[in-house]
């Protein structure tokens, strides 16, 4: 039997002030009831602990069709987008700085291929990569909602 | 926690400019804390699941309304606790109470899954409002004063349910911990 004075399951539960758990202390030394009383407590609260915590199934999708919309300046920011440029400069570079003394129509057209290839290429896998964003933005907007996407 | 807190401060203030990619970030350290205290309440992991969702939708469009961030997993938690009981009471009739779930656990030495099983079903044996009051104390840590603004009500009522329910839960628990009779309050 525990004295009523004391609350051991505030203490237990870490609600005391530093006054009145060094009081609880204190008497619990030299009272056998309240010691039984404050170890069962402590060994259900432990005991609680054992329930495991379990994972989320699946990340927990976040989507707002309004913020995720790209602005104007973030098309331009996608690494995609970079990739085209740096890639284009590169060739331009590359052809201007490795023409023969004598420049030929011949050369300025296979480079202008060139650069026409590798910007086609680049622009087609940075759509690719939007296709697939917004197939995915949909699909969280329908699951997130529950309304079909228009 | 301090620590904690002041990330979660940066990542509320720049969620209320619009940076997404902010909130999101505000999810993933939440989602777990959220989705298990919805698992215990509603007992059912799609629920769970759905419910979560929709926490983190509201709480980000009331955001704006936060006025103390500091005070941001009390808050969300009081948008969990409002969702997770609007579910329960679709579940069932209006007055009807919440079934008593799970049998007694006889045996000691229990193994950690068999000990939690047990948790489980002596958790289960709560009404709802003793089994939040646990969840939210013991599980989530929260002081008294923050479940009482979760749950809107006094912390009288807080202490009373957390206190019956710990109450039930000695006893129900006692003879899976292998407590001594002096302890479980036999003679």
């Amino acid at each position: 039997m525990s004295c009523e004075k004391f609350d051991w399951k505030a203490y237990a539960l870490g609600e005391l002030t530093a006054n009145e758990r060094r009081e609880a202390e204190a008497h619990s030394s030299t009272c056998e009831g309240c010691r039984g009383e404050l170890a069962h407590m402590r060994l259900t609260i432990d005991t609680l602990s054992a329930l495991r915590e379990e994972e989320v199934p699946r990340r927990i999708a976040f989507v707002s069709d309004k913020v995720f919309e790209p602005r104007w300046w973030q098309t331009f920011m996608r690494p995609s987008f970079a990739a085209a440029c740096v890639i284009a400069a590169a060739i331009l570079a590359h052809g201007f700085m490795m023409r023969p003394a004598a420049d030929s129509a011949e050369i300025q057209a296979r480079v202008d291929q060139a650069v026409n290839k590798a910007v086609a290429e680049v622009e087609q896998r940075n759509e690719d990569a939007v296709n697939r964003v917004d197939r995915r933005v949909v699909s969280l907007y329908t699951t997130t909602t529950g309304i079909k996407y228009q | 926690m301090i620590f904690r807190e002041a990330e979660d401060r940066d990542l509320i203030a720049k969620a209320r400019k619009g940076d997404v990619e902010a909130y999101n970030l505000l999810v993933s350290r939440w989602e777990k804390r959220v989705f298990n205290y919805l698992l215990r309440l509603v007992s059912n992991r799609e629920d769970a699941l759905d419910v979560s969702q929709e926490v983190f939708l509201k709480a980000y469009q009331s955001l704006p309304k936060l006025d103390d961030p500091q005070r941001f997993g009390a808050w969300l938690f009081r948008i969990a606790h409002n969702e997770g009981f609007s579910l329960l009471r679709r579940r069932r009739p209006e007055g009807e109470m919440p079934l008593e779930r799970g049998t007694p656990v006889r045996g000691s030495e229990l193994l950690p899954v068999e000990l939690s099983v047990a948790v489980e079903r002596a958790l289960g044996r709560l009404t709802e409002d003793q089994r939040e009051a646990v969840l939210l104390k013991v599980y989530q840590g929260f002081k008294f004063e923050e479940m009482a603004e979760i749950l809107s009500c006094p912390v009288s009522t807080v202490k009373s349910r957390l206190y019956t329910a710990l109450d039930l839960l000695k006893t129900a628990l006692a003879p899976s911990i292998g407590a001594p009779a002096i302890l479980r309050g036999e003679s």
